[in-house]
């Protein structure tokens, strides 16, 4: 019988990852952030109090700011964490060694996806007390933050796996990482920006326009319309975002926006999973689908490179760096 | 333990590996030399299925190599000419990760690992940070990392490039136990004198071709046909070259009171030189084959056709 295991790459990558200085930093930092955020709309309601009075709404207006800026903060760290993660092993030449293991290119590309979930999953628990604060105030639900965690381990997901395919695209970490963050940023903002541009140049109604459907690309779209409770809120909050926010008045869709953009991002992270597997597997079942000759030929020449010793001075660098 | 026929690697218009044919005898040391650009680094990529030849096919232990590949890497352990180490791992943690990735159980990795470092003489340093380590050890490391699954044949791209002398004699003796220990070996190389050493079968490759596939005796008789000797005496150079002279031998003062003279004969009649040397009561110190014969043989064979 087979017994469950870790798998050699996840726990490595655990290991490697908890014991660098740079996770309890990167923990900090996405704590402190969240922490400053709330304290501030915080301290900002209570200056304003003498106006407007402490409205039982302060609960649920903390809570919805938070968790947007948690999947903006978890959008951001993402691709960090997995545009490198197979050009960083080509860049190490530690890859080929993996490679010829009995680790398959599926194995090596989930784990690897795997690995960087882990470690968002890690900041989403360690943001949990920060979120805490909003029970001082009431007017949440536990399920609602279940509700918002699952947006969030999509949208990881999402852009975990754009940030692994860029990294089998590009020989070089520093591209895959620019090109991953363009890519996320377009998610984010440049959605936003089309969807209102052609809203403004279509005369349909938003919810049956193409504007509605590249608006649901925005995981941001998706985490607005999963509120159930708390959506009068994003009214003040996220005005704008709201563009392509089905609420119950408006609901004549067969689907609302969250549902859309989980079906998209499963299109999307099935398809680019796939293509990363062919690139990586050299000469497994899926070889044959990757004839291209110009990126064989740019192999030729790195085996050129190797056989004729150019490369000798990149380890003779790494010796004396080290 | 390896067979391979006609094997093809292109890109494009550049062929890298062209028909080549050889085979490995189980238990074996198999020197793989050629200038560097030959193809070496190409075909051992090919039989550790990090590449797929264009034609031709390769055998290890009678499983073909592209079409099992995942049983091929269960029997061929691969040390490339360049290699990285994961420098936030120990040792230790190194070898286990390795171990795990080939799908050995956790109880048993622990017995290897010690093992593993005991052959590499690595003991000490198994808490180290493999940064830590030096390249020679790096080295050693890496060739205990092709060794956790226990490989019937080991592909070894250059493993004692670029090392001092002392860590290439430490691995050539690792190499020599592993041989002991039944293991069938491909080593590569741009110096056939550093593998004429080890080597039960040399290769010599150029432009992707086989030039000679032959026991290192035969290499090694072939340079014996056609050598230069070298003769160091103390003084009387004169009368030295004028007695190989009347044996029929031309011998030239190379520089200070060392001769050379180009020699074609077997080894009873060296035997005759010095006696005659000895008789003539001249000052010899030494009487040996030049080093630069294999490396001779090697420029022959091997015309220069990559640079």
């Amino acid at each position: 019988m087979k017994t469950l295991v870790l798998n050699p790459i996840l726990g490595k990558e655990y290991r490697s990852r908890m014991r660098s200085w740079k996770s309890p930093l990167i923990i900090s930092l996405y704590l402190g952030i969240l922490g400053i955020i709330t304290l501030g709309y915080y301290w900002v309601k209570q200056k304003n109090i003498f106006y407007t009075g402490f409205g039982p709404d302060v609960g649920p207006q903390i809570y919805v700011m938070l968790t947007y800026f948690q999947l903006m903060l978890i959008s951001f760290v993402t691709p960090a964490l997995t545009a490198g993660a197979i050009n960083g092993e080509k860049e190490r030449q530690t890859f080929d060694l993996l490679l010829c293991t009995r680790l398959s290119a599926v194995s090596i590309v989930i784990n690897k996806l795997l690995a960087s979930l882990g470690y968002i999953i890690l900041l989403i628990i360690a943001s949990l007390p920060v979120f805490g604060i909003v029970y001082f105030f009431g007017g949440v639900l536990l399920s609602d933050i279940g509700r918002v965690f699952i947006v969030y381990l999509v949208t990881a997901i999402t852009f975990g796996v754009i940030g692994i395919f860029c990294s089998t695209l590009f020989k070089r970490t520093q591209i895959s990482m620019v090109v991953s963050y363009l890519i996320v940023l377009f998610l984010l903002v440049g959605t936003i920006i089309l969807a209102a541009f052609l809203q403004g140049i279509q005369s349909q109604p938003y919810q049956t326009s193409s504007a509605a459907f590249i608006s649901y690309l925005n995981p941001l779209v998706a985490l607005a319309s999963i509120f159930p409770n708390q959506g009068q809120n994003l009214v003040n909050i996220f005005d704008f975002l709201r563009l392509g926010v089905a609420t119950p008045g408006n609901l004549n869709q067969t689907l609302s926006p969250w549902a859309y953009n989980f079906i998209i991002n499963g299109v999307i992270v099935i398809f680019l999973l796939l293509i990363s597997i062919i690139r990586l597997d050299p000469v497994g079942r899926f070889s044959w689908l990757r004839k291209s000759a110009n990126k064989d030929h740019k192999n030729a020449e790195q085996d050129q490179a190797n056989d004729s010793g150019l490369m000798k001075g990149n380890i003779n660098e790494d010796e004396s760096s080290s | 333990m390896l067979i391979v026929e006609d094997l093809c690697k292109s890109y494009g218009k550049f062929v890298a590996v062209d028909n080549l044919s050889f085979k490995v005898n189980e238990g074996s040391i198999f020197g793989f030399v050629g200038p560097n650009g030959a193809g070496k680094t190409t075909t051992m990529r090919i039989l550790a299925t990090l590449l797929r030849p264009s034609s031709g096919r390769a055998w290890v232990a009678g499983e073909e190599v592209t079409a099992r590949p995942k049983r091929i890497r269960q029997l061929v352990g691969y040390m490339p000419d360049f290699f990285g180490v994961y420098d936030d791992l120990k040792v230790d943690e190194y070898l286990d990760f390795y171990s795990a990735s080939y799908g050995i159980p956790m109880q048993q990795r622990k017995k290897i690992i010690d093992e593993l470092l005991e052959l590499m003489d690595l003991s000490h340093k198994r808490e180290a940070y493999v940064d830590s380590l030096s390249r020679g050890m790096k080295q050693r490391l890496c060739l205990a990392r092709c060794l956790v699954h226990d490989p019937a044949l080991l592909i070894l791209d250059e493993p004692a490039s670029g090392l001092d002398p002392r860590a290439r004699v430490e691995v050539r003796e690792i190499l020599k136990e592993l041989k002991s220990m039944g293991k069938t070996i491909i080593i590569s190389s741009h110096i056939l004198p550093e593998l004429t050493e080890m080597c039960s079968h040399v290769g010599i490759i150029e432009a992707g071709k086989m030039v000679v596939s032959a026991p290192v005796d035969q290499i090694v008789n072939r340079s014996l046909s056609r050598q230069v000797l070298e003769i160091r005496v103390l003084d009387r150079l004169e009368q030295t070259i004028g007695l190989l002279q009347e044996m029929g031998y031309t011998a030239e003062i190379a520089e200070g009171n060392i001769l050379e003279m180009p020699f074609t004969g077997d080894q009873s009649d060296m035997n005759h030189i010095i006696k005659a040397l000895v008789q003539a009561d001249i000052p010899l110190v030494s009487f040996a084959e030049s080093k630069s014969n294999l490396e001779n043989i090697f420029m022959e064979l091997t015309k220069g056709v990559v640079q």
